[in-house]
């Protein structure tokens, strides 16, 4: 009953709809509402304000009046801190569905007045954040449940400066979306045998001419390394090998078969990271899109991970 | 349904931050200090070093709850032992016994700002016990100190590091401004919030009663009061002002008499006033005694006309209908007697003779033998006689100190005929029982003597210290005369005011005359215009400005249209810390919005010049003008222009119609 009261008044609050990003917030969507300690003080000024009233002595009353109105002024503080804050934008890095998503918000103000104490939340999370009209940007780290595009969610910033007795909200709901990767599958079978073309199979990695040495990069697979050269220098070397079309991976959505749906899904993406780790080049051939030709790197594996986040639903196959 | 521990996770508040706790502990003391200054010096004290004590030991990790617990027994015992009863006094005590110790306790968020709200109660307590300008000047420091509290609580709930927290002004500023931006509210209210005219619910008693004159009176209790330097009445004669000599300023007047105390005969107290005839001219005064929360008022001898919710009684001593709890004022007239209740209704008689018996037997005896040495007589030569040779005694035999040992059984026996010095407590007393021995009606009247012109504001300021002692003895024809005993022995210490004990002078050192006489005509005003405003005040606030005496319904008028322009200043701080900075930016956008009515407003991401390319097309008229006014517009944004053309260029744009 409650909870549906709620959920109510927020649809009916300001903005109703997403809306384009950058927003300016103006007094027709702020909203300010006593806190616990708001309603606690002004049940404090009351009973002095009728103590003193009562007893006609005057001083208590400038008393009570005198913190009256600071507390009211304190409501307009609350209220000019969020007025004039613009939402530049909001943007993040995708992960894998279950990860947080770091949602990054750039906030700017259009006049001089320091904002502190801002609160951006949404739902369960929340960050703190403070700026000036040169801006900051703030990170709210969002709860990923699906791949695919997640809209983001309606942002509230609060604040309840200066004196904690009211909380200032106002919403923005900015109309744009974030990319979440499937969840790559955690007990997944190692990577398929490469695929050459004309048929030939075979694994070469062990047989295979060392091209080069280079320095170690994050990501290189131990067995690369190349122990004996790099005791002699000093740093981690690895070995390059050089690239053999045999080693080429495709990630095939028909190797996949008999699996669930989002389970051949989150396999493929697994299978993404692990070729990705191993320095294996692989393509990407899923149905609906075009195959994504073979490559390595972090925008490959982007576009793989985007191609695999994007698919419809099972529902959507038929 | 939540997870429960989630739940209790955000029941439980956050704990407050080393600074912000701080300023919370600083914002108790800054509460607790009016109080404290209030209570009977020793639980003042005594609350005080505790407090202090209690923040040191809890600075870290609270105490334990035994030692709490024994810490607050301690103290409310302290309290029963100073102060025993229940009274508004001991309730302000418990306050600020419960302040002083709750800082121990208080470690998360939620609990600092409970603390804070009931630390702003000590100084409103305080106001109860005592409404000086000392305590609001204290509660105002109370204020900023609870209002900086509650900010740092604020900055420490939104994890405003230290770093942009004092960033820019410093905090103590930014509460100021809150309260500065509050202050026409308030005070809109203060003048204008209609007033109760008569209080809903009386104000608890004090258990220890303030120094003053009682309805009692045992020869040797005064000392207290008559070294007490304290204001207890400022006067303001309307005319001319009687001699400071006959400056009589009568209060209890004592009947009954039980061998030790002299006592009110409260029972007669509605007993009509006798007929007064005046000699010599009327005195018209206003008086504004200091709260005594008595009913008892004092009024110069004798009380002719006193105003509504004041009555004179049987002894001509003034009663007003409500304790005195404020500061309040009093319009009076007062005559020199020529007879004062020349017939004395014969239970009054009875009463002004009584002696207690087994007391004092010595006067007794030398009562009566004066009686018998000057005969009856109905005229009452002989009454006036026995009075004068007692005074005459006096005068010859007596002196005047204050220094008096501690009094025994027959007390008036001793000061008479062994000790033979005392104060006017002693002349009062013995003299009345004196006469009442001799058969001449007697009793003792209380209150105060003589005065200290202010010649700041033209006022008579009357001590505490002031406090006198003199008789009335009741003669044929004649009624009540005054006879003040003290007079006949010492006449300077009865108006010592004028000498050795004026106020601000130390010594031979009279330099601080001048300070304190300015600072009592202030403390005057403070009386006047702060702590007397009430709803008769309040009813007449527009007479000096020829208007007639206000109703409530024209007062909350008056006040809703105040309060409306002060929120409606507030709405437009609101509206201008919204607006654009730039006049240019903001007279463009004025436009733009004159535009946008018809349906041509400028899309977000439309240039200017681009838009006015646009629109100027469809509007006939006024299109070259908006396309050269566009290109003005951004030359200005972004190129150099010299000041006069950019001012030229504001006038246009806001001088453009479509």
């Amino acid at each position: 009953m409650l909870a549906a009261l709620r959920r109510r008044l927020q649809s009916w609050m300001r903005p109703r709809q997403a809306e384009h990003l950058p927003v300016r917030l103006q007094r027709n969507r702020i909203y300010i509402l006593p806190t616990a300690t708001g309603l606690f003080f002004g049940l404090l000024l009351g009973t002095m304000g009728l103590g003193a009233l009562n007893f006609n002595n005057n001083p208590a009353l400038l008393l009570a009046l005198l913190l009256a109105g600071a507390a009211q002024a304190s409501l307009i503080a609350a209220h000019m801190q969020l007025s004039g804050v613009v939402v530049d934008a909001v943007a993040a890095d995708p992960v894998p569905a279950g990860e947080p998503l770091r949602l990054r918000i750039g906030l700017g103000a259009l006049d001089q007045r320091m904002r502190r104490g801002m609160r951006i939340a949404s739902g369960e999370a929340h960050a703190h954040v403070a700026f000036d009209h040169t801006g900051s940007t703030a990170e709210l780290p969002l709860l990923t449940e699906r791949r695919g595009l997640m809209p983001v969610p309606r942002l509230a910033l609060s604040t309840v400066q200066p004196l904690g007795l009211a909380r200032a909200w106002a919403y923005v709901w900015p109309d744009q979306s974030v990319l979440v990767y499937p969840a790559p599958e955690a007990q997944a079978p190692p990577l398929p045998t490469p695929v050459g073309d004309a048929g030939r199979a075979q694994v070469t990695r062990a047989g295979d001419d060392v091209h080069h040495l280079r320095g170690y990069r994050a990501g290189d697979a131990p067995r690369t390394v190349a122990w004996k050269a790099s005791a002699r220098r000093d740093s981690l070397l690895v070995r390059e090998y050089e690239q053999h079309r045999s080693d080429q991976l495709l990630l095939d959505w028909q190797l996949t078969a008999g699996l669930p749906y989002e389970q051949r899904i989150r396999r493929l993406a697994r299978w993404v990271d692990d070729a990705e780790r191993e320095g294996r080049r692989y393509a990407l051939q899923v149905p609906g899109q075009p195959s994504i030709p073979i490559g390595l790197g972090a925008a490959h594996r982007h576009r793989c991970l985007r191609a695999l986040a994007l698919m419809p639903g099972e529902a959507a196959l038929g | 349904m939540a997870d429960p521990r989630s739940l209790l996770a955000r029941l439980k508040s956050p704990p407050m931050q080393p600074r912000g706790r701080l300023l919370v502990m600083i914002a108790t003391a800054t509460g607790l200090l009016p109080l404290l200054l209030q209570l009977p010096p020793e639980l003042g004290t005594g609350f005080g070093v505790c407090a202090i004590l209690v923040g040191i030991v809890s600075w870290r990790r609270a105490p334990p709850a035994l030692l709490r617990l024994l810490v607050g027994i301690g103290m409310l015992v302290a309290i029963a032992a100073v102060a025993p009863g229940v009274g508004r006094d001991t309730a302000c005590a418990v306050l600020a016994a419960m302040l002083a110790l709750k800082p121990s306790e208080t470690f998360s968020l939620r609990d600092g700002r409970s603390l804070v709200g009931f630390a702003l109660f000590a100084p409103f307590a305080a106001f109860l016990l005592d409404q000086g300008p000392s305590s609001l000047a204290l509660a105002l420091v109370a204020v900023l100190a609870a209002l900086l509290a509650l900010q740092q609580l604020a900055h420490d709930e939104a994890e405003v590091s230290a770093s942009t927290g004092t960033k820019g002004w410093p905090a103590s500023v930014g509460v100021l401004k809150l309260v500065l931006l509050g202050l026409p509210l308030a005070l809109a209210a203060f003048w204008l919030f209609p007033r109760l005219p008569a209080p809903l619910w009386g104000l608890p008693e004090r258990v220890v009663a303030r120094p003053g004159l009682s309805d009692t009176m045992t020869p040797g209790g005064w000392l207290d009061l008559m070294n007490d330097d304290s204001p207890a009445a400022r006067v303001q004669f309307i005319g001319p002002a009687p001699p400071q000599q006959q400056m009589y300023w009568r209060g209890p007047v004592l009947l009954d008499f039980d061998g030790r105390t002299w006592r009110q005969a409260k029972q007669l107290r509605f007993l009509p006033a006798g007929p007064l005839q005046a000699a010599g001219p009327e005195w018209d005064y206003q008086i504004e005694p200091e709260p005594t929360e008595d009913r008892q008022l004092v009024a110069l001898d004798l009380p002719t006309e006193v105003p509504d919710g004041a009555f004179i009684a049987h002894d001509y001593s003034v009663y007003s209908s409500q304790p005195l709890n404020g500061v309040t004022r009093w319009r009076m007239r007062s005559v020199t007697a020529a007879a004062a209740e020349p017939a004395l209704p014969s239970e009054l008689r009875r009463r002004a003779l009584l002696v207690p018996a087994g007391f004092n037997p010595r006067t007794i005896a030398l009562g009566r033998q004066w009686r018998a040495d000057a005969g009856a007589d109905a005229s009452g030569n002989a009454d006036a006689a026995i009075a004068n040779r007692a005074l005459e005694m006096i005068r010859r035999e007596f002196v005047y100190t204050l220094n008096v040992p501690l009094a025994g059984r027959n007390e008036i026996d001793d000061f008479l005929f062994d000790r033979k010095q005392g104060y006017c407590e002693h002349f009062s007393s013995a003299f009345v029982v004196l006469m009442r021995a001799a058969g001449v009606p007697a009793r003792v009247v209380t209150g105060y003597a003589g005065g200290y012109r202010n010649p700041i504001g033209d006022y008579w300021l009357v001590l505490n210290s002031d406090a006198h002692a003199w008789a009335e003895v009741w003669l044929p024809r004649r009624g009540w005369v005054r006879v003040d005993p003290t007079a006949a022995v010492a006449p300077e210490r009865v108006f010592d005011t004028i000498a050795d004990r004026q106020p601000g002078r130390i010594g031979a050192f009279d330099g601080l005359v001048p300070v304190f006489n300015a600072s009592d005509w202030l403390r005057r005003g403070w009386n006047d215009f702060v702590l007397g405003y009430d709803a008769q005040r309040q009813q007449r606030l527009l007479n000096p400005f020829g208007g007639r005496p206000l109703g409530s319904r024209e007062l909350i008028l008056v006040f809703t249209v105040i309060s409306a322009l002060a929120l409606a200043w507030m709405a437009w701080l609101l509206a201008r810390g919204e607006r654009e900075r730039d006049p240019l930016l903001r007279a463009w956008h004025r436009l733009g919005r004159r535009y946008a009515r018809r349906g041509q407003g400028r899309e977000m991401h439309e240039p200017a010049e681009a838009w006015a390319e646009r629109v100027g097309a469809d509007v006939p008229r006024a299109g070259d003008h908006l396309r050269s006014l566009s290109r003005r517009f951004s030359d200005a944004r972004y190129a150099a222009v010299e000041p006069g053309a950019r001012r030229i260029l504001l006038q246009d744009l806001a001088a453009h119609r479509p």
